[in-house]
């Protein structure tokens, strides 16, 4: 599937990791569908970067943790372009506590966005690639190694992860491929804010790349993802870390 | 109805108390709100007078006057416009 000319939702992609996608994605000539929830300014700003690449782009705000809002986003979609080719599930959100501090309006709020949703959105989009199409869901390391008060995220990002393979599994009929990236921390805004509230160590130095993960880094692996030289990668949780989880005791 | 109104009657929706119990004075930590109601709340608020409230605004916030007082400006802003 050649990337020009296709059309690709990419939640949550005023900023960080989705922001970098919908830009690489653009630059290789698909058209972009901007999701955001509460930021608009960013997501216009994304918008106008895309746009000035020369390819079409639509901003659409929705909560994905609200599956009305996503109705209202495919409907939009769908009237708007008539098809879809590639989805990005990258919008997330989180409570930071313990796990034994994790509530049910905590735990339904963190589920919701992160996991409930990829599997509406893909369900949706699924209808809409007739022609087959790609679907990658980001995760995170949390999903697999315990972090303070990352507790139901990183649920929410295993479960996640179940979805990409059964998801894979049952859409591989239909020449959809599913897979997942899962990234170590990022270097994004959010996590800058972490660092800052002493809630995520600063791991910078202690990645063996030497350097911490960009953006950049893990849309770069998306695009690969969703070109046709990924096609026979099914179900797939594919890493982005510098190196870090399989160098565990160098990590501070 | 009001901007103070509807925010009250948004806000009391989420953190599921009457609506009776909101002063301007009063805070979101009276109201038994913790940071998800507040995100929930902003994004709420947001949504139904389609304007943004900036994280470093909302961290200002000393009481729900405050947030009143932010939305009116907001919403008055987007009129004017």
């Amino acid at each position: 599937m050649s990337p020009a000319g296709k059309l690709a939702l990419v939640t949550g992609s005023g900023r960080g990791i989705g922001r970098a996608t919908a830009l690489k994605l653009a630059s290789q000539g698909t058209d972009i569908v901007v999701n955001f929830f509460r930021r608009r300014e960013a997501a216009e700003q994304t918008a106008r970067d895309i746009e000035a690449m020369g390819v079409k782009v639509e901003v659409i705000k929705a909560n994905v943790g609200d599956p009305a809002k996503l109705d209202e986003m495919f409907d939009i979609i769908a009237s708007k372009f008539g098809h879809l080719d590639i989805l990005v599930n990258n919008a997330a959100s989180g409570v930071g506590r313990s796990v034994l501090d994790v509530d049910v309006k905590a735990w339904d709020w963190t589920m919701n966005i992160n996991a409930r949703a990829a599997l509406l959105c893909a369900q949706k989009a699924a209808k809409l690639m007739g022609g087959g199409g790609k679907i990658v869901n980001i995760s995170s390391l949390g999903s697999s190694f315990v972090w303070p008060t990352y507790a139901v995220v990183g649920i929410s990002k295993a479960a996640l992860e179940a979805v990409t393979r059964y998801l894979a599994i049952e859409l591989a009929p239909k020449g959809i491929c599913v897979n997942t990236v899962s990234a170590s921390a990022v270097d994004t805004e959010a996590l800058r804010f972490y660092i800052k509230e002493g809630l995520v160590k600063d791991t910078r130095q202690a990645t063996p790349a030497g350097k911490m993960v960009t953006p950049e880094d893990v849309a770069g692996v998306v695009a690969f993802l969703c070109s046709d030289e990924a096609s026979m990668i099914r179900g797939q949780t594919i890493v982005v870390d510098g190196g870090t989880s399989v160098a565990p005791f160098i990590m501070p | 109805m009001s901007v103070e109104d509807r925010i009250k009657e948004i806000v009391a929706g989420i953190v599921h108390v009457d609506k009776s119990l909101f002063t301007r004075e009063g805070t979101f930590k009276d109201l038994k709100a913790d940071s998800l109601d507040i995100v929930q709340a902003l994004a709420a608020v947001e949504d139904e007078y389609d304007i943004e409230i900036s994280d470093e605004e909302a961290q200002k916030f000393q009481n729900f006057g405050d947030f009143v007082t932010c939305v009116e400006k907001l919403v008055a802003a987007k009129e004017k416009s």
